[in-house]
């Protein structure tokens, strides 16, 4: 349990008494036994959390564990049912943003609301009363930008600028309003690991020099140890631990955090450790691409709407039992990557080949013809129908094989489901459950059944895990794993750079559209990685 | 789970999807049962609800002006159904109707918006029309050849919305509807033409736009059950219901199109051509309201087997307000339209009682009103339960 971290502090602890000693001051904010009920799910359950003035303070915690549902009641979006919220030694009520902006609390959220065809002067102007004075706005933009060192150029059009520019806008416009309390939720999910390094300086800055209190929220070990101070550990909506971050260690977070001992390396990877000095996290196995090329990349380009290219001249190469990866910004052309082969785009230019067969792009169900599975990036986009039974959901790609003069046979198509639900582990009421009764991590081990129990020759993984607790991130790596191992040519889809290096023989980087670098595992760095994902030239 | 209708039980169950771990089967299938008996218990109380309201408020109504409340509802039950022959008046309409709510059962399993059926309903009378009275032959041939006229009629009307739909990406709801309007023109320009459909001058007062009326031998006979007399077209109709809901739950063209329906991207994928799949099911939508034209046409319950301006006499809206009030369910839509075509038969009593006639049309929209808010109810819950479910896993 959380006891087995060697430096954790007791949980029964209040948390103004666990870290009073350490700073001296009161807490900017405070929530005691918060609890937050959707349906029969704790959300939220009896919370506890103090942010200090002059620290960064970690929340972390698997997806699900209630961290966002948290920062949510801290800036208002979420009412909790229960719990005090002492903001400065009084007690608040946050029932709306605008409450939570009157009390100092800004929050930086994971999904920009940003509008790309305004400046950026201008977006940072929307949502404020009383008369509009550009001058002002922009000498601010501009000096708030200077005094962070975040280099942005207030008259720029926020369309045109990197995802990391666009984090920094959202960071000035929370900063305009001068806040005392600064939420940042999964901030650095859309960064190259510069731009991180770049936001946990400005963080450090905010708290050092000007003695506000940060909340970090993330998921992953090796950013709360960077940047925090102090971090909360939440599970299944609890609090089971605080710490002060420089006492532990990635092991005893880890364990905090799952609940057990965490040893495998595709746990570790899961968890977000690249630690050089764990063992395991050695270079996998480089398997020479020997077998025959499954699927062929030539010259694809797509264009947008706009005649802006969102894929520009991609030429890739997938070998049959090689697991490639595709690393990159999210944002770089991974979706209309993932698209293109789940026959949902077409190719302005370009050609795609299966085991040397050409395949006509965009025309429905002809990559699945020619025997290629996707597991999307969002499956309740293209992978799933979230009404139909496991068991339609099952058969949505082969039901005509299930089939006599086109009456369905239930029968087969049930029998086969019952197999599937056996053999992937999934977790279910029964075959005809609605898929929309499930987990995220069973609907995308639904997904996986389907795309690997029809035998593809090419299995396109995007961003497999996204969203997954620990358990299932194993099973879904491992069965990537496999699959690689049996013959089939995985292309694997990841903006998460622990995940690349821990699966894919080979590394491209993809960036704007383009392809900028290519190279085996076994030269891959995490330093020449990054650099690449920052669009800097191979 | 001892009880079957424990409404905690259920809401737990239905609002909490994905967390629960459900290892003991037997007792989830056993919840399942209990949970949609609970659900059709819900609905059942939810019609009487809003039915006696709907009641109450038309009687205060027709009390208020100065009529009898009493006189006006024997009025709708005899018109409907107590008077003798009535009921074989009622299954005449809803014949029509129900064929129409098929057809948009189709297009909206199929995710497509199609509310021009009253437009698809009078192309198809046209054809069915210009079919029964240009072509000659044995009777029963010159039927079934009406009747197919009249599904072709109503699947190319249909059939523009389609092409417009997938080839131009105009939305469909639009299309349909104001096809309806280009429709009634174009057949209001073949009832002007004698080459078309207008009957010769002999036979017909001056100025009226009719078709030659069908001959007593391409007529679809009628029988007549304790002294009800309909057309026998009532069993094509339940048969294709028949068929209808074995196309749409069993067959793979079925599970296509609600793939299509449900979620068009991963249709797509699947291998599920919206253009094929889609704009079949809206031609096939478009090609029973024809049919139900056609029906309409040779059945003898309207227009007295001749085609007059404004023939389709609001079946189509009708026919789309029984697919809505079925939830777009087939078993449902048989039961819906037998109800609407005993409000549209009972209304028939409704001038001799006095009761003036804009009253008497509030009532009915009361009534229809009353029907049309549990299906709503059911969706806006439906939505809170899906938007409360997506708030589980933030």
């Amino acid at each position: 349990m959380a006891d087995d971290g060697a430096t954790s502090l007791s949980t029964s602890v209040p948390a103004a008494d666990a870290f009073a000693s350490a700073a001296g001051q009161p807490a900017a904010i405070r929530l005691d036994y918060v609890t937050k009920k959707y349906g029969s799910v704790m959300a939220c359950d009896r919370v506890d959390l103090e942010l200090r003035r002059g620290r960064i303070h970690g929340v972390l915690g698997e997806n699900g564990a209630g961290k966002s549902t948290l920062m949510k009641i801290m800036i208002g979006l979420v009412l909790p049912d229960e719990g005090v919220i002492t903001i400065n030694g009084d007690r608040a009520r946050l029932t709306d943003p605008t409450d939570a902006a009157r009390y100092g609390i800004g929050m930086v959220h994971q999904h920009f609301s940003l509008v790309e065809a305004l400046r950026v002067w201008e977006n940072v102007a929307l949502g404020e009363v009383g008369k509009l004075r550009p001058a002002d706005v922009r000498a601010r933009v501009a000096e708030i930008s200077e005094r962070y060192g975040l280099d942005v150029d207030p008259d720029a059009i926020v369309g045109d600028l990197p995802v990391g520019m666009r984090q920094r806008v959202e960071i000035i416009k929370c900063l305009r309003r001068d806040p005392s309390i600064l939420i940042f939720d999964e901030p650095t999910s859309v960064l190259t690991p510069a731009e991180s390094e770049g936001l946990f300086e400005t963080l450090r800055h905010v708290v050092d020099d000007e003695n506000r209190a940060v909340a970090l929220v993330s998921h992953k070990l090796d950013e709360i140890l960077r940047a925090t101070d102090e971090v909360t550990i939440m599970r299944q909506g609890r609090v089971v631990d605080r710490v002060i971050t420089a006492d532990v260690t990635a092991s005893s977070l880890a364990a905090s955090m799952v609940g057990r001992d965490v040893s495998l390396r595709s746990e570790r990877v899961a968890l977000g450790v690249l630690d050089t000095d764990l063992e395991g996290t050695e270079v996998p196995d480089t398997v020479p691409a020997a077998g025959p090329c499954v699927l062929e990349l030539d010259g694809i380009t797509v264009l947008s709407r706009d005649s802006i290219p969102v894929l520009d001249d991609i030429s890739l190469t997938v070998h049959a039992g090689e697991i490639v990866g595709v690393a990159g910004v999210e944002g770089n052309g991974q979706r209309p990557l993932a698209d293109l082969l789940s026959s949902l785009l077409s190719a302005d230019s370009g050609e795609v080949r299966i085991c040397g067969e050409a395949v006509p792009t965009g025309r429905a169900g002809a990559m699945a013809a020619a025997r290629v599975g996707v597991v999307p990036e969002d499956r309740h986009d293209s992978g799933v129908v979230l009404d139909m039974s496991i068991t339609e959901n099952l058969a949505l790609v082969d039901a005509s094989s299930f089939a006599r003069r086109g009456l369905v046979d239930r029968g087969a198509l049930r029998d086969r489901a019952v197999q599937l639900i056996e053999d992937f582990e999934i977790s279910c009421p029964g075959p005809d459950a609605p898929l929309a009764s499930l987990s995220g991590g069973n609907q995308q081990r639904v997904v996986l059944a389907r795309e690997l129990s029809s035998d593809p020759r090419v299995l396109v993984a995007a961003q497999p895990t996204r969203g997954l607790d620990v358990g299932a991130i194993e099973y879904m790596t491992d069965r990537i794993r496999r699959a690689a191992e049996a013959g089939v040519g995985v292309l694997l889809i990841s903006s998460e750079l622990e995940e690349i290096l821990d699966l894919a023989h080979r590394i491209v980087v993809i960036s704007d559209g383009r392809i900028i670098g290519e190279m085996d595992r076994a030269d891959a760095d995490l330093e020449r990685l990054g650099l690449l994902m920052g669009g800097a030239a191979a | 789970m001892s009880t079957g209708f424990d409404e905690s039980e259920v809401d737990a169950i239905s609002l909490t999807p994905g967390t629960g771990e459900h290892e003991d089967e037997p007792a989830s299938t056993q919840s399942t049962t209990s949970r949609r008996l609970a659900v059709s218990g819900e609905v059942l109380v939810l019609y009487l609800i809003c039915i006696a309201i709907a009641l109450g408020l038309s009687a205060l109504l027709v009390q208020v002006t100065g009529g009898s409340a009493g006189d006006v509802f024997n009025a709708l039950l005899d018109g409907s159904f107590r008077k003798p022959g009535r009921i074989g008046l009622t299954i005449g309409v809803a014949v029509p109707l129900l064929l129409v709510a098929l057809g948009t059962i189709i297009s909206t399993k199929a995710g497509l918006v199609n509310i021009g059926q009253e437009g698809q309903v009078f192309l198809g009378a046209a054809f069915a029309a210009y079919v029964g009275t240009e072509m000659g032959g044995p009777g029963p041939l010159v039927i079934v050849a009406l009747l197919i006229g009249g599904v072709v009629g109503g699947a190319l009307w249909a059939g523009i919305a389609a092409v417009l739909k997938y080839r131009r990406n105009v939305p469909e709801v639009l299309t349909t509807l104001l096809l309806v309007t280009v429709g009634s023109q174009l057949v209001g320009y073949g009832l002007k033409n004698q080459w078309l459909l207008l009957a010769p001058a002999e036979g017909r007062s001056n100025r009226q736009q009719v078709s030659k009326q069908l001959t007593d031998d391409v007529r679809i006979p009628r029988i007549t059950w304790f002294g009800n007399e309909f057309p026998i077209s009532a069993f094509l109709a339940l048969a294709i219901a028949a068929l209808v809901a074995l196309a749409l739950a069993s067959t793979v063209w079925g599970f296509r199109v609600r793939m299509l329906g449900q979620n068009p991207q991963t249709a797509q994928r699947a291998g599920v051509a919206a253009e094929r799949y889609g704009g079949g099911a809206m031609m096939l939508s478009g090609g029973f309201a024809g049919l139900a034209g056609g029906a309409m046409l040779a059945g003898g319950d309207f227009g007295n087997y001749t085609l007059v301006p404004g023939f389709p006499s609001q079946i189509g809206w009708t026919g789309l307000l029984v697919a809505l009030v079925a939830r777009q369910r087939v078993i449902g839509a048989i039961f819906a339209a037998l109800v609407f075509a005993s409000l549209r038969t009972g209304s028939g009593f409704l001038a001799a009682t006095g009761v003036e006639r804009r009253v008497t049309d509030v009532v009915q929209g009361l009534l229809v009103l009353a029907l049309l808010i549990p299906p709503a109810l059911l969706f806006l819950r439906q939505q809170r339960r899906a938007t409360a479910a997506a708030g589980d896993r933030t």
